[in-house]
């Protein structure tokens, strides 16, 4: 007689349960304060009810990720636009140059959640590259890691410049610089393209190459949004999602932006193991710019998907105060920490 | 040759036997200060996690959680049904072996899978799936009655039918009668079996540094040595000084039965309690009809050696005590099972239920081979029907 072989022949008889149903409203359980034993009394804003519109109760990490630690910021990360030394070469024109180094680093990318990453200056997202269409870009990768990488950038150059196994592939203890013109402009990415791929862009080898038109743009408040996702137990799927690698952060530190104020965001999806990540704003719409290589818009929506490495520029204005959910349309991902928020004011 | 021995005759053996003692506590010492191995263990942890207890309450999930693996490990977070959610812990940080009790704020939906998994500090994911989300049952007067009731129906009530054999078996010839024995015999095989196969699963599932199978081991010896050491001291009270005398009488012997019927009635309590408690079984009619007709059998295991001519017929009280002692257990594994189950302490249960059963069996087969019982006309017939009786009431209690 006993639990483990009869089990499965006694729930057949399924005759009404003893213990009786349970069923619970279960929104903003107030138990949010519990964990400060384990937290230092720190926890997400989202286990206090009734902030937010999606009714997220006790959904969300425990705890706050250490940035100093990590050595990078989400929400600095966010409006840090990296143009590089500058200087004019014989022709007059811009270079902007660049020191990576690659680095192999642990980071926390949930709370308490640590990550073996593989970056480039010990960030992930790497440096956000900006420069204007038509500049020369120089970038010198140096690897202090422990395994061979390159810096493989999303536009037009030469195949010498390509940053793939056999063309300027970098091995521990070398360097070498890529040198390319600028173009076309843009919403772009970087990666590294050694082999095995997934796991150098998984392991956190990339970041977003923003360049703009020689005419300019409206101004606006810019954003970079590297959608991203973590595979912590490497089984193929991720346990974290995020823009700018920390799961929930913009719950935590929601972005502030002001009401009546363009806003502009470039969207950069490399996600690994999953074919689609999303981005949805609440209670608005943006114009969608695809791949940020049109000064005219081709889309007017709330919701856009997108594979690994497409990516788009997204422009919208929030029109009365107040606080606002964007996230993957994936609920999964959402779920799972690409959940974020705006603070209008 | 003189000499040595003239030496260590100088040093007390106390103090010979304590040089091992010495230099094991000197290499403690030294791998714990020292850590000579140190270099061995660039890996990364091993971490693992038991889940011991899961408990559904109204406003969310409780687990009682044990470290079950070598290293240290850190909850940083926890996931249910592929959301990260909302937990407080007694302790995130579990040393080798030690337990902390998790809560989880989340609404659960009645009859339900929940999967649960921790994320740990290394990024290790350590899942729990529940197959059927069930309130768990307080411990309050209410359930506790319940249980009870429980307990009475499938453990108390039918060993209590049995027992009126009795008076048939008193008037039962020989041969009928070695029947009877043969065909306890045969029951009690059938239970030591069930009660192994079921110890034997419970220690797999038992948290794997707590070791099940010693746990069940134990139980055993312990059990067996323990009732040896009673059936010594019957003798040696019904006989006065004739130590070293065999066989017990009768009624030490219905005592020892119902003891070792007992201690499997908890087990069988302990698993319906558990079972009920996780919402693994829902009480069905025909579930309780199925255990009450399996154990009145075992009543008349009880008295089977009462009905032997040459013994006297105990008074009343008696077979009440005996009805006691075989079904009340069940009414205290039902308890366990259901307020405070875990692997561990089941897979010792068992153990002892099992070395409780294999005493019982030894006793009743020596008494037996004394005047050749198995071995008559109908003894294999009496072992093969006891047999047989429990394997097919036991397929309405499966």
């Amino acid at each position: 007689m006993g639990i483990v072989t009869r089990r499965g022949l006694i729930r057949r008889l399924g005759a009404g349960a003893l213990g009786g149903a349970a069923v619970l409203s279960g929104r903003g359980l107030a138990l949010a304060q519990e964990h400060s034993d384990m937290t230092g009394g720190q926890h997400s804003d989202m286990s206090q009810p009734g902030q937010l519109g999606h009714g997220a109760g006790s959904l969300g990490a425990v705890g706050t990720v250490d940035h100093g630690r990590n050595g990078f910021d989400p929400t600095k990360i966010l409006t840090d636009f990296d143009y590089g030394e500058t200087s004019k070469d014989r022709s007059g024109r811009t270079v902007h140059e660049y020191d990576f180094l690659a680095l192999d680093k642990e980071i926390e990318v949930a709370p308490g959640v640590f990550f073996p990453a593989w970056t480039y200056n010990g960030r992930v997202p790497a440096p956000t590259i900006r420069a204007t269409e038509g500049d020369r870009i120089r970038i010198k990768l140096v690897n202090a890691s422990a395994h061979n990488h390159t810096i493989h950038t999303h536009g037009i150059h030469p195949a010498g410049m390509d940053g793939v196994p056999g063309a300027g592939e970098v091995a521990p203890g070398e360097e070498f610089v890529y040198d390319f013109i600028a173009e076309p402009f843009g919403t772009h990415l970087y990666h590294c393209h050694s082999l095995p791929l997934a796991q150098h862009i998984h392991r956190g080898l990339y970041g977003a190459l923003i360049i703009d038109p020689k005419k300019g743009r409206p101004d606006a408040h810019e954003m970079v949004m590297v959608m991203n996702a973590f595979d912590t137990n490497f089984d193929g799927s991720n346990e974290v999602y995020a823009i700018n690698t920390v799961a929930f952060h913009y719950m935590n530190d929601p972005i502030k932006i002001n009401a009546g104020e363009l806003q502009r965001a470039h969207v950069i999806n490399i996600t690994e193991f999953d074919p689609l990540n999303s981005i949805h704003i609440h209670a608005n719409f943006f114009h969608l710019y695809r791949t940020g290589t049109s000064l005219e818009p081709d889309e007017f929506t709330d919701t856009i998907s997108m594979g690994q490495a497409e990516r788009h520029m997204i422009e919208f204005t929030y029109r009365e105060p107040g606080r606002f959910m964007f996230h993957a349309h994936q609920t999964e991902f959402v779920e799972l920490g690409w959940m974020s928020s705006f603070e209008v004011s | 040759m003189a000499t040595i021995t003239a030496g260590s005759r100088r040093i007390p053996t106390w103090l010979t036997g304590l040089v091992p003692i010495v230099a094991i506590a000197a290499l403690v010492f030294v791998f714990l200060v020292v850590n000579p191995i140190a270099t061995l263990r660039e890996i990364p942890p091993v971490e693992a996690i038991a889940f011991e207890r899961t408990i559904f309450q109204e406003n969310g999930i409780e687990l009682q959680l044990r470290n079950d693996g070598p290293d240290p490990v850190r909850i940083a977070q926890v996931l249910v049904n592929d959301a990260y959610w909302d937990f407080s812990a007694t302790d995130a940080n579990l040393g080798r072996l030690e337990t902390s009790d998790l809560r989880i704020p989340y609404p659960w939906e009645d009859g339900m899978p929940v999967n649960i998994a921790l994320i740990t500090s290394t990024g290790v994911t350590i899942e729990h799936e529940v197959e059927v989300a069930a309130l768990t049952p307080e411990p309050n007067a209410s359930t506790l009655g319940i249980y009870a009731l429980l307990g009475l129906y499938i453990g108390v009530i039918p060993v209590a039918i049995g027992l009126m054999w009795f008076p048939s078996l008193r008037r039962a010839d020989k041969r009928w009668l070695n029947f009877f024995l043969a065909l306890t015999l045969g029951l009690l095989v059938f239970l030591l079996i069930d009660t192994v196969a079921e110890g034997l699963e419970l220690s797999a599932a038992t948290p794997a540094t707590l070791n099940g199978l010693s746990l069940f081991a134990l139980g055993a010896l312990g059990a067996v040595l323990g009732l040896m050491a009673l059936e010594v001291k019957l003798n040696a009270r019904r006989h006065g000084a004739q130590t070293g005398s065999t066989a017990v009488g009768g009624l030490a012997l219905a005592y020892l039965i119902a003891g070792g019927i007992g201690l499997h009635n908890m087990g069988e309590g302990l698993a319906v309690g558990a079972a009920l408690a996780t919402g693994e079984t829902a009480l069905g009619t025909f579930l309780v009809l199925g255990f009450a007709l399996h154990n009145t059998t075992e009543g008349l295991a009880i008295v089977a050696p009462l009905g032997r001519a040459n013994e006297q017929r105990p008074s009343l009280w008696h077979f009440a005590a005996l009805g006691a002692v075989a079904g009340v257990p069940t009414i205290l594994g039902a308890w366990l099972g259901g307020f405070a189950y875990s692997p561990a302490w089941a897979a010792l249960a068992f153990g002892v239920a099992a070395g409780a059963i294999a005493q019982v069996l030894w006793q009743i087969g020596r008494a037996m081979s004394k005047d050749r019982g198995l071995t008559s006309k109908l003894g294999p017939a009496g072992f093969i029907a006891g047999f047989m009786v429990m394997y097919v009431t036991g397929l309405f209690a499966a």
